[in-house]
């Protein structure tokens, strides 16, 4: 059970009727004095002391300006394990403050470390590729090991799984924040919440959405700007043509916030983006975590770059080598390596299997394989 | 003599059942009555038999008429009992030989201008009333001649109008028997499409081989356009033909549907059905008021093709459970119960994703993962566990590689596929089952043992690939008839490694990784 300040408790007063409008929320703050003026003015119903307010947004105020009110709002928040952070608070996280209108409070299940060390966003595409996921996967790991706390939203695709990344390092007691475009209470998408609770275990689901808050399409680019308000820099991992993640990556640059890209095929509909990226001179290409580190003094003591897979190619008989070779030059599907390889589809059926059980080759939906 | 008795015949289901139609007349005010359970179609029959009758030159006696079908307490439907009533009228008239009517089963539909229509429905008639009396005349409509005629041992009569009906009854017309057909006529069956015919598709060519020759269901999984549905419609053409019992069989069931060729009469190959998918259970299993057999029954020894598998109503899928066990269904309605074969092979086909798209690399999968899940959660696990093999289709249009593999025809891997079969009959004479498919647990201990390596495999595969444990005996009966088609005595390592490869499903790759 935690006690709120009367000051918390004024401005949650004040946040539950402007809700995320941080504009609306400073220009009521701006009229008065101090927020105690506003809850006073409010509280005695002084209609010409709030004259720039719509009427709705005046009746609202009214309305909820009573101790009964803000009580009922705290003890929801106590029960639901909801925790939150001021603007004005120490321990409002340093970054998040320098950014254009940060968010007058955040909502917090979990625990929130205000000012970690390396703070990492990671964002890309929801419909991202097996190359999206793995290479996500391993940089999350790696730098979260190295000291990193990884910032995602939690969205589907590139965001669950860097936090699913950061959370494999088990070192690290915080790896991981997630920043919600819904209430801090609302899990979306709903097949994450496992990773939802394991993040609360282990770091911190943050919001500046009322609790509650339903996700909506408007609320994502909102969100977007405090996830690389928090960061010092941002990795791309994948990025269709048009997309949120250019969202991110426009606020980041505006933060003068660093950008990181995996470069990706030319020819991938999941690299279009990244690759304009690269292009365009906004972000540095990356080849593993070193590539980042080296941005902030970091200089680990051996180098931490993503190789490419070694196949031991003499371990294995006339046919397999033929087929790992083929699957060397690009992914194939079956039908492909039937034409490629004058074997019958008997034969290259069991072969396949016996690879993929030596985890030298892997299947994907459709038939395909690679190595 | 006012009075007549003509045979006929009707059908409860697939067994026939004799009928005696006895015509009375009367002075009185002239009326018209049937009796002994005539449905709708029955009693309107007396119009047309009025206009036929008079239409042929005869004369409709103005008189008091009961027709009465006996056995009186069974319900009697359809067409067919125009021209027997119609004859009944005129022999009690006199204007036919009574004697001559006694000892021929008489069945058709009347126009109104006395022509004779075909009716549905002939072929197990004809093919009861011989088993109890061989040899035994028929006078049937023309159209249907062809059909009765299967039968070899019944004396076929068929006839364009009343009036040449009557005439034959009265002697003054000579109609020969309608000479039976001869089985090896009809050799040259053809489907719709032949194996060579289809590009490309090694794998689900060759999986679908595996399938037709150990019996197995299958299910078709591919984005759209990649040739589910060609695949499919081609399997008739690599299915071992038809045998003159089997086609007899098939037949029957054609025939009570009212769907024969009236140019072949009889049904030669087998049948591809592919109901749509909002087909309801009793389109599909069998049903209405008259017990008629369904989608399943008419693809008895044919292949069943359900598209978009999780498109069907559930409750009509989990209906297929039964039958797919069994090979039979029971109809059971208030006033009809009939039992159908249904012996079909099962290929469903599906889309990865709700979308289509999941697995290309062409177009963007736009599903979400709990969406994915639901559209493959339609299909239920009992449902699952029917269908041994999961075809993967391969994406067509992407590849940069044009085909240069001469294509085998159908009518080479039908032979291939024959001989496996035969290989199969012969192991399981004594278990009373015919191909691998059929195996039920026990007997897959029995005939599908693993030797060391290819048990390891299959162990290897469980953790691997995640694979449920049902998948377990599917894999052995798929890779039983692996080792039959290379002819192999004991189950192999390379046969197990290969029917792995058919359980997609099963394993987890195929479900997105969970986060």
């Amino acid at each position: 059970m935690r006690d709120f300040t009367s000051q918390e408790r004024l401005w949650l007063w004040l946040n539950s009727v402007t809700a995320h409008y941080i504009k609306k929320f400073h220009l009521i703050l701006e009229q008065f004095s101090d927020i105690e003026e506003v809850y006073e003015e409010a509280h005695r119903k002084n209609e010409s002391a709030f004259h720039f307010l719509d009427e709705k947004t005046r009746h609202k105020l009214f309305h909820s300006a009573t101790e009964e009110y803000i009580n009922q709002y705290v003890r929801w928040l106590n029960k639901h394990e909801v925790d939150i952070v001021l603007q004005t608070s120490d321990n409002y996280p340093a970054l998040l403050k320098e950014i254009e209108d940060p968010p007058a409070i955040l909502f917090i299940r979990g625990h929130l470390v205000p000012n970690p060390t390396l703070p990492i966003a990671m964002i890309g595409m929801r419909n991202c590729s097996d190359y999206g996921t793995r290479i996500t996967k391993q940089l999350a790991t790696g730098l979260a090991e190295q000291g990193a706390t990884i910032i995602s939203g939690m969205a589907r695709g590139i965001d669950s799984w860097a936090s699913r990344g950061a959370l494999d390092c088990k070192t690290s007691d915080y790896p991981t924040i997630a920043v919600l475009g819904s209430g801090v209470d609302v899990i979306y998408p709903p097949e994450n919440a496992r990773l939802y609770y394991e993040i609360i275990e282990r770091g911190a689901v943050i919001s500046e959405f009322l609790p509650s808050t339903q996700p909506h399409a408007s609320h994502f680019p909102v969100r977007n700007r405090v996830i690389s308000g928090l960061s010092r820099g941002v990795v791309v991992v994948q990025a269709g043509k048009r997309s949120g993640t250019s969202i991110t990556v426009n606020y980041a640059l505006d933060q003068g916030r660093d950008v990181f890209a995996v470069p990706g095929q030319i020819d991938d509909i999941h690299s279009v983006g990244i690759n304009a990226l690269i292009q365009t001179g906004s972000a540095k290409p990356i080849f593993g975590i070193s590539d980042i580190l080296e941005e902030y003094g970091f200089y680990p003591e051996e180098p931490l770059q993503i190789q490419p897979k070694k196949i031991d190619l003499f371990g294995l008989n006339d046919m397999e080598r033929s087929i790992v070779e083929q699957l060397i030059k690009g992914e194939r599907n079956f039908d492909e390596l039937c034409e490629l390889l004058s074997y019958s589809p008997a034969e290259l059926n069991s072969t396949l299997t016996s690879l993929e059980f030596s985890e030298i080759i892997k299947q994907l939906p459709g038939r395909i394989y690679k190595v | 003599m006012m009075f007549s008795c003509i045979p006929s015949y009707g059908l409860s289901g697939l067994t026939g059942l004799s009928i005696q139609i006895e015509v009375d007349i009367s002075n009185g005010i002239p009326s018209y009555d049937t009796v002994g359970l005539p449905d709708a179609t029955v009693k309107e029959s007396k119009e047309r038999i009025r206009s036929a009758i008079k239409n042929s030159g005869f004369d409709f006696p103005p008189r008091r008429i009961i027709v009465n079908l006996a056995p009186a307490d069974q319900r009697k439907n359809g067409s067919l009992y125009d021209l027997p009533i119609a004859l009944g009228i005129l022999a009690a008239e006199g204007q036919i030989n009574q004697d001559k009517i006694k000892n021929i089963i008489v069945l058709g539909e009347l126009a109104l201008d006395g022509s004779v229509r075909k009716v549905s429905g002939i072929l197990p008639m004809v093919i009861d009333a011989c088993r109890l009396n061989p040899g035994q005349y028929f006078l049937v409509p023309y159209e249907n001649a062809p059909e009765a005629s299967v039968v070899n041992y019944a004396n076929i009569i068929a006839i364009h109008h009343l009036k040449e009906a009557v005439d034959y009854l009265n002697g003054s017309l000579n109609i020969e028997p309608y000479p039976s057909i001869n089985w090896n006529e009809y050799d040259a069956a053809q489907s719709i499409y032949d194996f060579c015919e289809i590009h490309g598709q090694q794998g689900a060519k060759r999986a679908a081989e595996i399938a037709v020759a150990g019996g197995h269901n299958i299910l078709l999984i591919g984005t759209p356009g990649s040739g589910k549905t060609m695949l499919a419609q081609s399997l008739v053409s690599i299915l071992p033909k038809l045998t003159f019992e089997e086609a007899l069989e098939v037949t029957k069931i054609h025939s009570i549907a009212g769907k024969i060729p009236s140019k072949t009469g009889i049904i030669n190959e087998r049948q591809f059905r592919a109901p749509h998918h909002n087909a309801s259970t009793p389109a599909l299993i069998g049903g209405g008021t008259y017990a008629m057999p369904g989608e399943i029954s008419l693809a008895h020894y044919g292949v069943l093709f359900l598209d978009e598998l999780p498109e069907f109503r559930k409750d009509v899928l989990e209906a297929l459970r039964q039958p797919l066990e069994d090979g039979t269904v029971h109809i059971t309605r208030a006033s009809a119960h009939a039992t159908y074969p249904a012996d079909f092979m099962l290929v469903a086909a599906m889309n990865p994703c709700p979308c289509g798209y999941y697995g290309s690399r062409l177009t963007q999968c736009k599903c979400t993962p709990t969406q994915i899940t639901r559209y493959r959660n339609r299909i239920s696990g009992p449902l699952l566990d029917r269908i041994d093999l999961h075809i993967e289709m391969t994406e067509v249009g992407f590849s940069d590689l044009t085909s240069k593999a001469t294509q085998e025809s159908s009518a080479a891997i039908r032979e291939r596929i024959e001989n496996v079969r035969f290989r199969q009959r012969e192991r399981y004479r004594e278990e009373n089952i015919l191909y691998n498919a059929q195996l039920n647990n026990q007997l897959i201990q029995k005939y599908c043992k693993l030797n060391t390596a290819s048990e390891l495999l299959l162990k290897q595969a469980f953790k691997k690939l995640n694979l449920s444990a049902r998948a377990y005996y599917r894999i052995l009966k798929v890779a039983r008839t692996i080792a039959d088609i290379f002819d192999a005595e004991c189950i192999q390592e390379e046969h197990v490694a290969e029917a792995i490869q058919y359980r997609s499903l099963d394993s987890k790759y195929w479900a997105r990784e969970r986060i």
